[in-house]
């Protein structure tokens, strides 16, 4: 029993062997991404694109009565989704 | 022609922008002409740590809307002459400014400086893609915990995405703690470099100095340490970032021997 107290404290040291194990497996694969290029075809994407901020433009301009280039549509592709941000300009 | 490099990580609370504010300080005490941009919009924080918050008249936001040109809005360091400030506004939100606002103002300055550092915001979403549309270079900040090394390995993989070649990323390990790693408690600056498979720029051991240093809105470089401890370390990664090969393993020395002072000291101290 006496020997066994020390031996216990002994496995219980150190936690770097955890996190090593631990961040190899979080990290195997991780940098892998989808472009959007890959579900939709350029063209396809760049047409939708051009619509889709002509029709944002159009709607945000009627219902918050401001001219159409005081709303600024922009399109960001990210991880295998994409991000329309929209902003309106009151002054 | 200015090398633009972002200071990113993923994760907050890093260090970023006391790393930016110390390495843009660094260079210009080098004698490089240094401007350091906030692109966290919304949570500036670079004007604090280098003690400039009284002395914005413009923020980035006023050059997106295009109220001055860039070169108006930079407030220019009170001790370094050659280290400007482009502050980020505290009232606007990371949407106002976008990739290509970001790119026409680093543009507008691109010739009139040796670096120029952008501060990017935490987190991988409109903040960070404003902050490194621009940059050629960038800086992956991590500490040795693993929920902030399994972001900045994301936002690795996103830089390259972006277009960024492996060679342009380099990492900063920041509070370090060798104490730690030598009971076996903390992840070594190896196994950080082995799963993040990037360059190591520096590693800044923990220090209460950078927090002493930031109250007095004086980052630790131009706090009376120039040369010693945490601030050697600084220059060290400044070094290197001008071309000089100067060996990690240095970053760590200033912190050996340091124990037996720190003991004296408190043997001898009055608190």
């Amino acid at each position: 029993m006496f020997f066994g107290f020390f031996r216990r404290k002994k496995k219980d040291r150190g936690s770097r062997k955890e996190a090593k194990d631990r961040l190899q497996a979080i990290v195997a694969g991780r940098r892998h991404s989808v472009p959007v290029r890959e579900v939709i075809p350029a063209e396809v994407f760049k047409n939708s694109e051009q619509d889709v901020v002509k029709q944002i433009k159009s709607y945000v301009a009627e219902r918050f009565m401001v001219n159409e280039e005081n709303v600024r549509v922009q399109f960001e592709e990210h991880n295998g989704y994409v991000v329309i941000i929209t902003n309106v300009v009151f002054h | 022609m200015a090398k633009v490099y972002v200071v990113t990580s993923g994760k907050g609370g890093v260090g970023k922008t006391t790393i930016t504010a110390n390495i843009g300080c660094a260079l210009a005490s080098k004698g490089e002409k240094v401007c350091l941009i906030d692109a966290d919009i919304g949570l500036k924080n670079l004007d604090i740590t280098l003690g400039l918050e009284n002395r914005i008249v413009h923020t980035i936001l006023d050059v997106v809307n295009k109220k001055v040109a860039a070169s108006e809005a930079l407030v220019r360091h009170k001790q370094l002459k050659g280290l400007f400030l482009l502050a980020a506004s505290q009232i606007a939100t990371k949407e106002m400014l976008s990739p290509e606002d970001m790119k026409r103002i680093v543009g507008e300055l691109y010739g009139k400086f040796d670096y120029i550092l952008i501060d990017s915001p935490a987190g991988i979403e409109r903040g960070f893609r404003n902050a490194i549309a621009s940059a050629e270079k960038a800086i992956v900040v991590t500490t040795p915990e693993l929920p902030a090394i399994t972001d900045a390995d994301r936002v690795i993989g996103l830089l390259e995405n972006a277009g960024m070649v492996e060679e342009n990323i380099r990492l900063i390990i920041n509070r370090f703690k060798p104490q730690m790693v030598k009971r076996g408690d903390m992840l070594t600056k190896e196994d950080i470099q082995e799963n993040l498979s990037i360059d190591l720029l520096g590693i800044i051991p923990d220090s209460e100095d950078v927090i002493v240093a930031t109250n007095k809105g004086i980052p630790v470089v131009l706090n009376g340490n120039q040369g010693h401890g945490i601030a050697r370390v600084f220059e060290n990664i400044a070094l290197r970032i001008k071309g000089e090969l100067i060996s990690v393993e240095k970053d760590l020395q200033t912190e050996a021997g340091k124990g037996i002072i720190e003991f004296f000291k408190k043997l001898f101290s009055r608190n």
